[in-house]
């Protein structure tokens, strides 16, 4: 039975003389991590951010990456600083994602101390007139109860 | 590396919704004006690049070869480009490579984007960050707004840029589509309305967003040896450049006084192949990629249209306006006249020709014999490729 919900069952419509069509796209994934897999294992058991290191030229990359971009040797698995700098930053007030729920929310990039690049990430506590270039911030993680081994477990605060 | 000439361009209006016609018809109406324009028949086509960046937008994740065929192409050469915003100036490239190259000499780029079919715009958003890092930062609630607001801030923090100023380009590029019967949103609005309308994500507000359009654009090139068989002087491509970054834009916040490397880099690659040493002097009008108002700032910068942290002055003394020094964005821009993604780029070098040839009508920038189109997309502009154009 179709779902009577699902557009893709749905009659037709009209817009003057021009037919609409609804459709749409479903499509779920089971993304292998592969070689990713300790940074995930890691943030859900432990509360750790993996990251790793070129054993060439020692730069040490977070986000993970399994082989040095510069050198092509292979990296190996190093724990990383949990704390940072803020590199940049702006306020969302309106998502169009499920983030929606916490806006306004901050969102600016955390260059962590020894890591080569910095990252994307969610920062709380803070506002647009305490937030600056250079402020340093520290990851907090949920609960290990609430944690689900995505990078939604954890999040940079003040570090103070 | 043979020359390579546009000879002919094309392209639809541009609106939110094109109720009456579906992505195949609007790419068609395009290649026939472009064809037209030209006085080439398909016959007379050896190859075609597609530039449709989404797959979502069309409704199909191989756009291309459901339009060939019903373009008449069907058993030419027939390939698709796709780098976010960007997807115009690369598909351009690829055509241009295949001309320089000797391996044609006449190829025609098709682009065309239906963004209106995406149910709504939370949907249309949604399938734009299904291109974020596939691994971490997807689900960190990135977007283009955010990826852009951030690094507008910070030159806001450098170089004294204000709201204010944002709205400015606002104010002009959708006054210069007063001008342009093609684009979507001509208005006549003040510094004042820009600011008042609601904030997206800080600094950016409901107007100083680029419009979602549907459109199509196409544009004819044509080797030396083959230029003569068309009825309009040639408008030569001497220079082309390309760069393509990090796809996470984060790993660019401490890149100095370039907010955005890949234009500055595929604007030194453009210039060079040129022979340009001083753009400043050098180029007679602009069309880039206003994706936010505060972006076209810093792209006077990036594109040595001024000096670094001049991008200001630039804009609030006039020099980007229609009659100043570098006039930027005449069509409209992003803002004013359309951003069909797939469409953008192609339209760009569309405009820029029709203003060498003297054919912009009433937002004609006087004289211009020289100019450049610059497209650029992925997270924080990623990709980017300029286009040099000379009569």
């Amino acid at each position: 039975m179709a779902d009577e919900a699902d557009p893709r069952f749905a009659p037709v419509s009209f817009k003057d003389k021009f037919v609409i069509v609804p459709d749409r796209w479903k499509v779920d994934f089971m993304v292998s991590m592969g070689e990713l897999s300790l940074f995930f294992k890691e943030l859900k058991e432990n509360a750790k951010l993996m990251g790793t290191r070129c054993p060439k030229c020692e730069s040490v990359y977070f986000w993970p990456r399994s082989w040095c971009h510069d050198c092509y040797e292979d990296c190996e698995w190093v724990e990383v600083s949990q704390r940072g700098s803020v590199t940049m930053f702006s306020r969302v007030d309106i998502s169009l994602t499920d983030l929606q729920k916490e806006v306004p929310f901050y969102q600016g990039g955390v260059h962590l101390d020894g890591v080569r690049y910095p990252i994307v990430a969610i920062l709380r506590n803070v506002t647009m007139d305490t937030l600056y270039r250079g402020m340093r911030v520290r990851a907090e993680f949920l609960p290990a109860d609430q944690r689900t081994g995505r990078v939604r477990d954890f999040y940079f605060v003040p570090d103070t | 590396m043979k020359k390579v000439a546009v000879v002919g361009v094309g392209n639809t209006s541009f609106k939110s919704r094109h109720i009456d016609k579906t992505f195949p018809r609007l790419a068609y109406e395009a290649v026939r004006m472009a064809m037209e324009d030209a006085g080439a028949s398909k016959d007379d086509i050896e190859s075609v690049v597609y530039s449709i960046y989404n797959d979502f937008f069309e409704h199909c994740a191989m756009p291309d070869h459901h339009v060939h065929y019903l373009l008449g192409f069907a058993r030419k050469p027939g390939s698709r480009i796709t780098t976010g915003g960007a997807t115009g100036g690369y598909s351009i490239r690829a055509a241009f490579a295949e001309v320089a190259s000797g391996m044609h000499d006449v190829v025609i780029v098709v682009g065309v984007e239906k963004v209106g079919d995406v149910a709504n715009v939370i949907e249309m958003v949604k399938s734009i960050t299904f291109a974020a890092d596939p691994f971490f930062e997807y689900q960190l609630g990135a977007s283009p707004a955010g990826s852009y607001g951030a690094a507008i801030r910070w030159h806001m923090e450098n170089y004294g840029t204000t709201e204010e100023d944002m709205a400015r380009v606002v104010v002009k590029n959708k006054g210069n589509a007063r001008l342009n019967p093609d684009a979507q949103s001509p208005m006549e609005i003040t510094i004042e309305d820009v600011l008042k309308s609601p904030m997206v994500i800080y600094p950016l507000k409901i107007l100083d967003h680029c419009l979602n359009s549907e459109g199509a654009a196409a544009i004819i090139l044509a080797s030396e040896n083959a230029v003569r068989r068309f009825r309009k002087d040639p408008v030569w491509i001497t220079g082309i450049g390309a760069s393509t970054e990090s796809g996470r834009q984060a790993e660019r916040d401490n890149a100095g006084s370039s907010l955005f490397p890949a234009v500055r880099i595929s604007a030194q690659k453009a210039y060079e192949m040129a022979g340009i040493s001083d753009p400043s002097n050098a180029i007679h009008v602009a069309e880039v990629y206003d994706s936010f108002s505060g972006v076209e700032i810093c792209l006077y910068e990036e594109l040595g249209f001024c000096s670094w942290g001049a991008g200001t002055a630039f804009l609030r003394d006039g020099m980007a306006d229609i009659g100043g020094k570098i006039p930027v964005n005449p069509s409209g821009g992003l803002i004013g006249c359309e951003h069909a993604i797939g469409a953008t780029g192609v339209y760009q070098v569309a405009e820029i020709v029709r203003h060498i040839r003297g054919e912009a009508g009433s937002r004609q920038v006087p004289g211009a014999s020289r100019g450049i189109a610059q497209s650029m997309g992925g997270a924080r502009g990623a990709y980017s490729v300029c286009v040099v154009l000379e009569g």
